[in-house]
């Protein structure tokens, strides 16, 4: 394997945009990563694209040759890749492998979807319908559900409270207001988010991540020749996928997949948590981020409460976890959400992250789960990544 | 379009036997390995031997976390409850939770639990849809 490097970022502000195409989104983050690396678009030599489902109506296939077509992007190998909420992670990974192992040398991974034009019925429906009747949505499964079932678990088990898990909502919208690409940017208070409407209790909607439109790319190219198209080039030190385990015996506060992939990263990267100068993870429900904290191994297993409670996860603090705002104040924008985290990473080690800044950050994590399947996420990438 | 007489169903058909003390729910137990898993499988995940047997799944179970929905499929009245039940046979399983007012004050996690077998939606026709849910326990701990 050889070492690769992310020579150009693209993302825009998810929201609601249903008078815009899927292509027409993809075109957008495609252009942006593009111009950013100071790059042709011919000289472009694999695509991978990320996106989940075509939620409500339209095309739904060849989202990856339609988007390039229109920018110029033509006769290359073009993969669409789908993995759960995970999916823009894995189609990153993916162009990651090609370049890694010398199959080409500039890669474009990006990630498109379009949610709000569905009901939420169909959303539901193509999370939760046919493949598991035990497990769907029938039966009264739903996201928020099984977020409030591990919150109230690890309530039992560690002492964690309602309060703390308040406080990731608080911690992520305050970042978010200072991230122009964020859905929701207006501040909280503890109190504000407890007294908010109840999803799923224990979690209330501001602890529970919106959906939304849009798209995220990046250019990555071989190390070698990164310096011909990025003043900073940022290095991928690890990139990792696992997948689900589902065991019975799991006690449902702890995702084995992110124990596996975090022991696989920090392995592949030489690094350990202790290394990590900041980190986007996964919190699509308030509760997510602290047990992402505690599996990650940023504190102790039991710990997480008391970890964005001590502002530990905060930016000055230990490790800053989701200095964008977080899936909670971006929103959840499927095929979109692992390279727009990415993003996030490569601005914060370009130094260019504005008012949310991590001061001399040097080396970054990202974690994106997708899935969930009985007691576990069905996929989980890591990335780590350095200046 | 079926007028006037409504029928009950299960959910699922396969997920409901007698075997020989009222309706419990089907297992399936691997003959070579032993592991039993709900529900049954074409072949055993754990060691991929065919030919799996079918057991009864224990009716009782332990509590191990819970949750009040407050939104949900359409069919599904909210609020409505929903939790995993530890059953003896080291299954955990997802499942509605039933006659349990008011909820907050008495459900605790790692309490006995018994299954019930329940409505839990109408179809578009009127029928009834029937499945499993678990209550708290009224009779002997398992």
């Amino acid at each position: 394997m050889r070492a690769v490097a992310i020579a150009g970022i693209g993302g825009m502000r998810f929201g609601k945009y249903g008078d815009r195409s899927l292509r027409v989104l993809g075109e957008e983050a495609c252009i942006k990563a593009i111009r950013d690396a100071g790059m042709k678009p011919r000289e472009i030599q694999l695509a991978y694209v990320g996106n989940l489902a075509q939620w409500e109506w339209g095309q739904g296939l060849l989202i990856g040759h339609s988007v390039l077509r229109e920018i110029g992007i033509t006769k290359i190998p073009i993969t669409r890749v789908e993995n759960g909420c995970a999916t823009g992670s894995n189609a990153f990974h993916e162009a990651w492998y090609r370049v890694a192992t010398g199959a080409c040398d500039i890669a474009l991974a990006f990630g498109v979807e379009q949610m709000t034009v569905a009901s939420s019925e169909k959303i539901l429906n193509v999370f939760t319908g046919r493949q598991h009747a035990e497990r769907d949505g029938d039966m009264g499964n739903s996201a928020p559900g099984l977020f409030a079932l591990m919150a109230r678990r690890h309530m039992e088990e560690f002492g964690t409270t309602r309060e703390q898990m308040a406080m990731v909502a608080v911690k992520n919208r305050k970042y978010g207001a200072r991230n122009p690409e964020a859905q929701l940017t207006q501040a909280l208070t503890v109190e504000e988010v407890l007294t908010d409407r109840m999803i799923c209790d224990p979690l209330t909607l501001p602890q529970c991540c919106p959906r939304g439109d849009g798209a995220a790319a990046v250019v990555l190219v071989a190390a070698k020749i990164a310096r011909k198209y990025a003043p900073i080039p940022i290095t991928v030190a690890a990139s990792v996928q696992v997948s689900g385990s589902y065991s019975d015996t799991a006690s449902y506060t702890s995702f084995d997949t992110d124990v596996r992939a975090a022991a696989a990263a920090y392995r592949m990267a030489g690094l350990g948590p202790e290394d990590i100068d900041l980190a986007e993870v996964h919190d699509c429900f308030s509760i997510a981020e602290i047990v992402h904290y505690e599996d990650l191994g940023f504190c102790c297993k039991g710990e997480g409460g008391r970890f964005i409670e001590e502002g530990d996860s905060g930016i000055g603090g230990k490790i800053p976890v989701n200095t964008s705002g977080g899936l909670l104040s971006k929103g959840h924008v499927i095929g979109a959400t692992g390279i727009s985290q990415i993003i996030e990473l490569v601005r914060q080690l370009r130094g260019q992250a504005g008012r949310r800044q991590v001061e001399g950050a040097r080396v970054a994590l990202q974690h994106n789960g997708g899935g969930f399947i009985h007691t576990d996420t069905a996929s989980c990438f890591i990335h780590i990544l350095r200046n | 379009m079926s007028q006037g007489v409504k029928t009950r169903r299960f959910i699922e058909e396969g997920w409901f036997h007698d075997f020989g003390q009222g309706l419990s729910l089907t297992g399936g137990r691997c003959p070579a390995c032993g592991w039993i898993y709900f529900p049954t499988k074409q072949v055993c995940p754990a060691c991929f031997a065919p030919d799996q047997g079918k057991v009864p799944l224990s009716t009782k179970g332990k509590l191990h976390t819970f949750a009040c929905s407050h939104m949900g499929p359409s069919g599904l009245p909210t609020p409505y409850l929903i939790g995993f039940i530890e059953l003896p046979e080291g299954i955990k399983l997802f499942s509605l939770l039933t006659q349990c007012d008011p909820w907050d004050r008495i459900l605790k996690v790692g309490m006995e639990m018994e299954m019930v077998i329940e409505t839990i939606r109408q179809d578009e026709e009127g029928n009834e849809i029937v499945a499993y849910k678990f209550r708290p326990s009224r009779g002997e701990p398992s």
